[in-house]
């Protein structure tokens, strides 16, 4: 059985699988706003999947622009969609 | 040691082929798991050509002279005496591995055109649906909307039904017609009607009503309009329909990255459909010495062909005999990767269905004015120098997404059509992958 | 347009301000340039304005007035090119003795200066090492996008009467009886009396065409740009390791990395004092050590991820300064080229004086220093 992790989004705790890409876990928690563009404001959400346009990029732990489709969540990670 | 740059099935054919005679292979990839995005399965392989994929998998993983280096970013490649060394980060950490020879089958990702609304969530590549169905065990939404062009989007459409979407529309810009152009690549690729009548299968069985000739030109709060298109992919006036979606997934084939490549300095050419392509020799080796390339970096052509072009690529690494029937087998397949071309084309009408304020560049958030204007208020004549003007391209995709587009939007005001200077130049990046500061300079004083 | 006053070959932002400044003396200009505008060393430029990086002497003296011109030339073209009075502060990590001496000395010849101890610099650069407690700040360094720049600037004269050519490659510059008379393109001849040869790297090769000689060649350098990142560096910063060696002509002499931030948000990480060509193709060495001389002053951009790299093609002279004036052999041809690394900042001050030379007025300072005469006749 797969086991299930916690990490949390702008506060909120996200359960997901292990293994689960963030921007994965978040779809799947219904959470399709990633982030909101630094220029317009706009909301923004997953778009190749693949790690090639950055368009799903967020603060983990800290550190800014981490493409959250290809990060693995962890348990006790901090994601944010601050800029 | 030959390192190989990609565990798609180009780069896994290319492993196994070198490593038949012994010969030592570090198989880098990005991905936890070997695949590419072709073969991106979760756990088991599930779908069409599964065994194959298993296969090549099986031989790989028992293969003793293999290494597999998974979760690798190569940055960037450089010449050190006679040999190549690639740098990359693993874990955080930069690495470098020196090798004799290289193998590039780094692959390719979505090529995408601006609509309205295509910033917005919910919209997304097929190959972004299809990732977090495969990758991730995750649906992007309930009722799907597949567009764009191409037989990829069949195994997209199939794939998240399968899981229980429910796919609203399958359109393609193209109608199938155009197969009548290609006779001869369909009468040497008998294989591919089975492949075809196992999605026509599926197709029906979920009630997928395939649409053709007609494309998504906008998407907004939820509803997609659908318009009929004409070969040139103008939009034909009142014959619009909307329709609600909470995904729409939109491609139109694949650009390939030639990041590495190009860093090696390893010669490229544009191809009939205007993508940029590295120009190879019958053995797949590049312009460079040791350095050979395979898959969809040397023109779109599918898995098929992807498999072949490694296995030669392979061999000829490692100073194995190519047999003849091999080097027939990729004429056959290459001939079919350029019916898919002639089948799918991409018509520059797209750009009519773009608005004043539609995102352009994703990254730097260009509106279609703004690029307009560069060229009509600022004098700029190209993407370059419209780039420099808008900052479009300037972002963290580095033009992945935009460049291309850009061109086009910038030939068509200009009338002056795209130069191969202009399409290589944009194709090109210094820096493969990123690389923080800190890492780079640690590199430095490890050295 | 049928006979230009003056043509203007070269639509950087040399030739761009030469450009506007012939055109607001009452001159009919028209400006070509092989590609767009833009297209050569400018578009590769980061748009340093700076007078801290200049010793005390002719260029010094350029650079300060051409500071005070890119503010008027804001002023007539409009905001446009996102100037910026931002200021430099230029750090001493060892021994500061050398870098105050050239302060006081910059003082002395009309530079701004504020010598600032530690806890004035980390008001000013509140990310820089803590361990760095010496520098001096420089009001009068400023930054644009000098792309917009010039094609701002090339707007301008157009709107003004002025003309622009793009794409045309001269072939020949029509010479008679040691004055020019035109020049031929492969978008067609253009006569005119007045030629300004703004071409930046190609200058030494334009001046071949009208048989004289100018020893300008390029040298490669390298810029480094980061992800757009929160406001990390307020300021043009670098490091003064090289002012106690400035002098020297060593060859192994090291660069000078500056690190600023931009509007758009990335970090920009490039080389002011290249006493030291780079040549040869991406070299990745010289990405390590521009990251590591950045890291080093502001830590905090450990995590930042480089974006990209680019290299541009600087113009310089044996003497490493700018060549402004008429031709030693050719009358009615001017040069303004060789502004090395200082290109943006140096562009419409050599405006002026090459504006003022044309029409014989006096100008701000003396230009002898810059004369093309200066490396003799060669080859007549």
């Amino acid at each position: 059985m797969t086991h299930t992790i916690t990490f949390t989004f702008n506060g909120n705790a996200i359960q997901c699988e292990e293994g689960q890409s963030i921007a994965a876990a978040l779809i799947n928690s219904n959470q399709r706003e990633l982030r909101r563009t630094r220029f317009g404001d706009e909301p923004r959400s997953i778009f190749c999947g693949i790690g090639i346009c950055f368009d799903c990029v967020v603060l983990i732990n800290g550190v800014a622009n981490q493409r959250s489709c290809l990060v693995e969540a962890h348990d006790g990670m901090i994601v944010e969609s601050a800029q | 040691m030959i390192i190989v740059i990609g565990a798609g099935p180009a780069g896994l054919a290319a492993a196994e082929a070198a490593s038949r005679n012994g010969s030592e292979v570090a198989l880098f990839d990005s991905a936890s798991r070997m695949g590419g995005q072709y073969w991106r399965h979760r756990a088991a392989v599930s779908g069409y050509r599964s065994n194959r994929a298993d296969e090549i998998f099986a031989k790989v993983s028992s293969a003793q002279s293999i290494t597999h280096i998974s979760e690798a970013n190569i940055w960037s490649a450089e010449r050190e005496g006679g040999l190549i060394r690639v740098n990359y980060l693993q874990g955080g950490i930069e690495s470098s591995l020196t090798a004799e020879k290289v193998i590039i089958a780094t692959g390719a990702y979505d090529r995408t055109l601006p609509f309205p609304g295509w910033d917005t969530p919910g919209s997304m590549t097929p190959g972004a649906a299809q990732s977090l169905l495969k990758g991730q065990g995750v649906l992007a939404g309930k009722r799907i909307i597949i567009a764009g062009t191409g037989p990829f989007l069949l195994p997209v459409a199939t794939g998240l039904a399968e899981a229980g979407a429910d796919i609203v529309a399958l359109i393609d810009a193209n109608s199938p017609l155009r197969w009548s152009l290609s006779p001869l690549a369909l009468l040497t690729n008998i294989a591919k009607f089975s492949e075809l009548m196992y999605y026509a299968r599926l197709i029906r069985k979920y009630r997928i009503r395939p649409q053709f000739r007609r494309a998504v030109t906008a998407y907004e709060d939820g509803v997609a309009t659908i318009s009929a298109i004409n070969s040139r992919f103008h939009i034909k006036p009142g014959k619009s329909q909307t329709m609600r979606a909470d995904v729409v997934a939109v491609g139109w084939g694949f650009v390939p990255d030639l990041s590495l490549g190009g860093i090696l300095g390893c010669a490229q050419r544009v191809d009939s459909d205007g993508t940029v392509i590295f120009e190879v020799d019958e053995n797949q080796m590049s312009s460079q010495p040791h350095i050979w390339i395979a898959g969809e970096a040397t023109g779109i052509g599918g898995a098929d062909l992807s498999l072949v072009e490694g296995e030669i690529a392979g061999l000829a690494a490692s100073g194995q005999t190519i047999e003849k029937a091999l080097l027939r087998k990729r004429v056959r397949k290459q001939r079919f990767a350029d019916a898919l071309k002639r089948t799918y084309p991409v018509r520059d009408g797209w750009r009519e269905w773009i608005t004043s304020d539609t995102t352009i560049c994703r990254c730097e958030e260009v509106k279609s004015q703004e690029i307009k204007d560069s060229v009509s208020d600022l004098g700029a004549e190209d993407s370059r120098t419209s780039k420099l003007f808008t900052r479009a391209g300037m972002g963290l995709c580095q033009g992945r997404m935009c460049s291309r587009n850009v061109s086009e939007i910038v030939s068509g005001i200009t009338q002056c059509a795209v130069t191969d200077g202009e399409r290589i130049a944009a194709s090109n990046r210094p820096i493969a992958a990123p690389i923080s500061l800190g890492q780079l300079s640690d590199g430095k004083n490890s050295r | 347009m049928k006979n230009p006053d003056a043509i203007v070959i070269g639509a950087g932002i040399v030739g761009a301000s030469s450009a506007l400044s012939l055109t607001n003396a009452g001159l009919k200009v028209l400006v070509i340039d092989r590609g767009a505008v833009s297209s050569g060393t400018t578009g590769a430029g980061e748009g340093n304005i700076l007078v801290s990086d200049k010793d005390p002497g002719p260029e010094l003296a350029l650079a300060l007035h051409s500071r005070n011109l890119w503010f008027e030339m804001q002023d007539d073209v409009g905001d446009s090119f996102e100037l910026e009075a931002k200021g430099g502060v230029v750090v001493a990590r060892r021994d500061d003795g050398p870098l105050m001496k050239l302060a006081s000395e910059q003082s002395q010849h009309g530079v701004m200066i504020e010598k600032c101890n530690q806890s004035r610099l980390h008001e000013l650069e509140p990310y820089l090492h803590p361990d760095i407690s010496s520098g001096v700040f420089y009001p009068q360094d400023a930054q644009c996008q000098p792309m917009l720049a010039a094609a701002h600037v090339i707007r301008t004269v157009v709107q003004r009467g002025g003309e622009f050519i793009s794409q045309a490659k001269v072939t020949r510059i029509n010479v008679e009886n040691g004055a020019v008379t035109g020049i031929e393109t492969t978008r067609g001849t253009f006569n005119a009396p007045i030629i300004v040869n703004a071409t930046g790297t190609w200058a030494g090769e334009l001046a071949e065409l009208a048989g004289s000689h100018l020893p300008i060649a390029p040298r490669k350098g390298f810029i480094l740009v980061t992800e757009p990142t929160k406001k990390y560096i307020f300021h043009k910063v670098y490091d003064s390791d090289y002012v106690a060696n400035v002098a020297s002509s060593d060859a192994d002499l090291q660069t000078s990395t500056v690190v600023e931030g931009t509007r758009s948000g990335t970090i920009l990480i490039g080389a002011s004092r290249e006493r030291v060509g780079f040549d040869g193709a991406m070299n990745y060495e010289i990405l390590r050590t521009l990251a590591a001389q950045a890291t080093s002053l502001f830590p905090v951009l450990r995590d930042v991820q480089l974006l990209r790299a680019y290299r541009g093609f600087r113009p310089y002279a044996p003497d490493h300064l700018p060549v402004i004036g008429q031709d030693a052999k050719v009358k009615g041809l001017w040069h303004s080229a060789g502004h090395e690394g200082a290109g943006i900042g140096l562009a419409p001050g050599s405006a002026a004086l090459i504006t003022d030379a044309i029409l014989g007025r006096d100008s701000f300072m003396d230009a002898a220093a810059f004369s093309p005469a200066r490396f003799g006749r060669v080859k007549s």
